[in-house]
């Protein structure tokens, strides 16, 4: 029972409970369970509003896509709004939006979520159509002919037209060189091109099956309620076996990699990334700990070290940012990306030497007390913050389920940040910070035509 | 850097009746009301073969009442309480009429007084101002667009950190310093934004798009002004601008979250104590109405952006819950809109294509936005084009109007689900100064809604002749559109006929 739970029981305790229902780590009543076909489900109760999130996860996306086939986890999902045995091309979204629902899905490397959001009494609603595209998917070939023409609008529209996102995608093929973390989500070109509809059947037949799933729910619901309409639902669809899959790992030490690439930009940047470990992969979880904060020395406000030092104290960028993500199914990567302040006659050499500035003080001098002190109160109240919003705190959940951690890690998150030493900081980034570990993106404007 | 594609169309029908800052939503009808009407919707399909949906009571949903309590400060500042205890967290949003609207003859002004708001207050800088926010674990935002500024704070409710953090946003809204290096630092940082956008067709023909339905109003210009307009902005000219536009009198405080009235009070007040006195500004003129026109910006892109827009209408305008229903089933609500339909779903020619109106002070535009393959675009904008004139000759059918009434008390619920929707809520509601009971208004005036009153509203604000279009692309010899996918081989390649 939670501290406002305990509250609500007596309201004569309401003094004494006002301690608790002040504590920031009150972890929110979450249950979850598995039906008898693998699909695992997790509950977390949040009553403040009659509405409620449902999302599927499953496990797979584009680091599981083989060269040639890249693209099929993401058009897949398109053509998981193309029709099953219930509901025609096109139908389920016209219902849920009858209904007053969000609903919408997203592909990464590690995995491929659907989502409703709606008022809590249509809850079963966004299950049976939910269910029914597990099992009974149709992949019409008329509809795929048209769908993958959209999908080549979005490849232009978020990759091919942007520079920056185009060399983002260059950049990450050459800072994984042996895990599918490599290939872009949306799939190359020439790949999409290609694409037949029976590789995608048998894709979704490979994939789609309830022990290959993750049902996560938030909302004004009770667990039971949720058991009874999941077992009713998403009960029936079989189980299957699906193939083996393995971590995306990557080599520790592949050598320094350097690309150049020339965009339609007038704005020289830079993209750095280490090859580093994830919670999921790491032999010791000290060193994943050390490095997420790491980031958020680096980044994780705007007192954080970058954009203190090198955007307004040597005035080296206009622009930069350090990204860590921990929670990914294989090795991840820490990086940096950086905009010399042109302005200031800075180039992509002066960047360079502000950052390894930045990482060479990480190996060598502990952080300040009071640095920790603020990433502490950062995250005490982050973790507050985010559930205002049901939809992060399913995505949090969804998202470690997904990549083969728990989602118990969320009310942990305090404890193993603040379990970091400064001596685990230094021998972090004595470790990862090396050239031997380090992608080097430059992107420089297109050269004219001699 | 992890890449997470949100693989279909994001929809900005959340904000269909709401009253956030952004789109507002504009119904559309589909390529042809023939079609519409021989297609029956899903959901009657679909009754007969989802047990879920014969469950269904058919009554609207349930939702979190609200409690707003208004009241206005001693300078003048409207307050908007909403209380709410759930979380050990409050949000504070501080409205006011000084967005790029007020610029006058120095575009960019407005923004970058907002940029400024953090960068000083006595005896801190902008780190150490960062550091005091962060430190609390506090979040202040800010920001700046046509009609509005903002300046909010998210921070958590116990004592220790509400009031800390409470006096450091009130020094930083209401007595910035504007320290000279802060200030050549934003305008370089503001430069580089500049050539930015450059690479960025869709903001030049936005851009462009203003301009053209604008002409010399203050909507026209960019809110962050142009590289020209920001190098010669002085301290001395934010000063002044802050004096007067960050006045209490100017200023709406809408506020959510875990505070007793007596505290919310004490809040307000002391926030309001520490702006500048005045009184409001003067309400933004209105525009005079564009020529029709057609503008293509070359840009050697693979797709082409297009943009057709007129003037749409003010926030307190009596037609706008009809014309929201209007724009949610020509194109404002996603899936199902009649251009989404007919451009993406039967023909594969964008990722995503809306229309909205946007709703402001003086009146904001309305405008069908989309990008295709650049040899598909002229013929795509014909089709479009078609399609907007089909609905405001023949207006909704009553099975539309029926399923977009459904969808909007069904969406309700979510619009006041979290104490981020409730506060941008609140904001609307004062800064636009509209009664406290508006979100019940919209809904029970939207239910009454007939097919005759859009499609009247619909022609008395918009006309198919009158369009102002930017198209941003390269040029490149133009296609035939495919056919659209239920009508199969037997049409003629090309846009439907009338």
């Amino acid at each position: 029972m939670n501290a406002l739970a305990r509250c609500a029981a007596g309201l004569l305790l309401s003094t004494i409970c006002l301690p608790f229902a002040a504590s920031a780590a009150d972890p929110q009543p979450t249950t979850e369970f598995t039906l008898d076909n693998g699909l695992k489900v997790v509950v977390r109760e949040d009553h403040r509003a009659p509405v409620v999130v449902s999302q599927v996860w499953y496990k797979v996306g584009s680091s599981y896509e083989t060269p040639g086939q890249t693209g099929l986890s993401h058009a897949l999902e398109h053509m998981m709004f193309k029709g099953s045995s219930k509901a025609g091309p096109g139908e389920a979204s016209l219902i849920l939006r009858d209904l007053g629902a969000e609903e919408n899905a997203f592909t990464s490397d590690d995995y491929t979520a659907y989502y409703q959001v709606l008022a809590r009494d249509r809850l079963a609603v966004a299950f049976e159509l939910e269910a029914d595209r597990m099992a009974t998917l149709r992949l019409p070939p008329e509809e795929f002919a048209r769908e993958i023409e959209v999908i080549k609008e979005e490849r232009r529209l978020r990759t091919d037209d942007k520079p920056n996102a185009k060399a983002y995608e260059r950049f990450k093929a050459i800072a994984y060189p042996a895990s599918g973390y490599h290939t872009p989500t949306i799939g190359w070109m020439a790949d999409l091109e290609r694409m037949k509809v029976e590789e995608l059947r048998h894709w979704y037949e490979s994939w789609y099956v309830p022990n290959n799933a993750t049902l996560v729910v938030v909302g004004d619901v009770k667990p039971d309620e949720v058991k009874a309409l999941a077992e009713r639902f998403f009960g029936p669809v079989p189980r299957r076996d699906v193939p083996p899959s393995k971590k995306p790992l990557e080599l520790a030490e592949p050598g320094l990699r350097q690309i150049t690439v020339h965009v339609a930009t007038q704005m020289p940047s830079l993209m750095y990334g280490f090859n580093v470990p994830s919670l999921a992969t790491a032999t010791d979880p000290q060193s994943v700990n050390a490095l997420r904060l790491i980031s958020a020395l680096l980044d994780g406000g705007y007192s954080a070290r970058i954009p203190t030092r090198l955007e307004r104290g040597e005035e080296l960028v206009t622009g930069a940012s350090s990204d860590y993500d921990a929670y990914t199914r294989g090795d991840s990567l820490f990086t940096i990306s950086a905009t010399p302040n042109q302005q200031k006659k800075k180039t992509l050499a002066d960047a360079e030497a502000g950052i390894w500035r930045l990482l060479d003080e990480l190996k060598t001098k502990p952080p300040a007390k009071e640095e920790l002190e603020r990433v502490r109160a950062q995250v005490i109240a982050g973790l507050v913050y985010e559930r205002d919003s049901i939809t992060s705190q399913a995505s949090t959940i969804g998202e470690l389920e997904t990549v083969g951690l728990s989602w118990k890690l969320i009310d942990q998150e305090l404890a193993a940040l603040q379990s970091v030493t400064p001596e685990d900081i230094q021998k972090a980034a004595r470790t990862y910070f090396t050239r031997e570990r380090l992608a080097v993106a430059h992107v420089l404007p297109e050269e004219k035509a001699q | 850097m992890s890449q997470r594609i949100e693989s279909r169309f994001a929809r900005t029908r959340a904000c269909s009746f709401a009253l956030a800052v952004t789109f507002g939503l504009l119904g559309a009808g589909s390529a042809m009301a023939e079609t519409a009407a021989e297609t029956p919707k899903a959901i009657d399909k679909a009754a007969s073969t989802l047990e879920s949906l014969k469950e269904l009571d058919g009554k609207a949903p349930a939702r979190r009442s609200l409690n707003i309590q208004s009241w206005n400060t001693a300078e003048g500042a409207r307050v908007l309480f909403v209380e709410a205890h759930e979380l050990p967290m409050f949000d504070m949003r501080l409205l006011f009429a000084a967005g790029s609207s007020q610029d006058g003859a120095n575009p960019g002004i407005a923004l970058v007084t907002n940029a400024m708001l953090n960068e000083g207050v006595k005896g801190k800088n902008v780190s150490a101002i960062a550091e005091g926010f962060e430190g609390l674990g506090a979040d202040f935002a800010n920001g700046s667009y046509r009609d509005m500024a903002i300046a909010s704070l998210r921070s958590l409710s116990a004592a220790d950190k509400r009031e800390p953090a409470l006096k450091l946003f009130a020094e930083v809204v209401g007595k910035p310093t504007f320290p000279a290096d802060s200030l050549a630092r934003i305008k370089n940082q503001l430069l580089a934004s500049f050539e930015y956008q450059k690479q960025n067709p869709g903001k030049l023909a936005g851009d462009e798009l203003f301009t053209r339905l604008y002409g010399d109003h203050p909507y026209a210009h960019p809110s962050m002004g142009t590289a020209k307009s920001v190098a010669p902005l002085t301290l001395a000219q934010l000063k002044a601008f802050h004096a007067k536009a960050y006045a209490a009198g100017n200023a709406v405080i809408a506020l959510v979250g875990d505070l007793t009235r007596a505290e919310a009070e004490a809040v307000a007040s002391q926030v309001s104590a520490a702006l500048p006195k005045g009184p409001a500004l003067a309400q933004t003129v209105a525009p005079t109405e564009p020529k029709p026109s057609e503008t293509h910006i070359e840009f050697p892109s693979k797709q082409t952006h297009l943009m057709l827009a007129e003037l749409g209408i003010t926030r307190g305008d009596p037609d706008y819950a009809a014309l929201s229903l209007g724009n949610s089933i020509l194109g404002g609500g996603g899936f199902g809109s009649r251009l989404m339909t007919e451009v993406r779903e039967k023909r594969g020619l964008t990722y995503g294509v809306s229309s909205g109106f946007t709703p402001m002070q003086a009146q904001g535009p309305f405008m069908i936005s989309l990008q295709t393959r650049a040899e598909l675009s002229e013929n795509t904008l014909k089709l479009v084009k078609d399609i907007t004139r089909d609905f405001l000759a023949n207006g909704p059918t009553q099975k539309e109007l029926d399923d977009a009434k459904r969808e909007l008390a069904g969406s309700f619920p979510l619009a006041t689900a979290s104490n981020a929707a409730i506060v941008g809520q609140l904001g609307a509601v004062g800064f636009y100064n509209l009664p406290l009971t508006y979100l019940e208004d919209f809904m029970t005036q939207s239910q009454s809604v007939t097919v005759e009153q859009i499609k009247t509203v619909m022609n008395k604000h918009l006309d198919a002749d009158k369009l102002v279009i930017v198209t941003a692309g390269p040029t490149v010899p133009q296609k035939p559109l495919p056919p659209p996918t239920d009508k199969p081989a037997e049409q003629p390649l090309g846009v439907p006929e009338h």
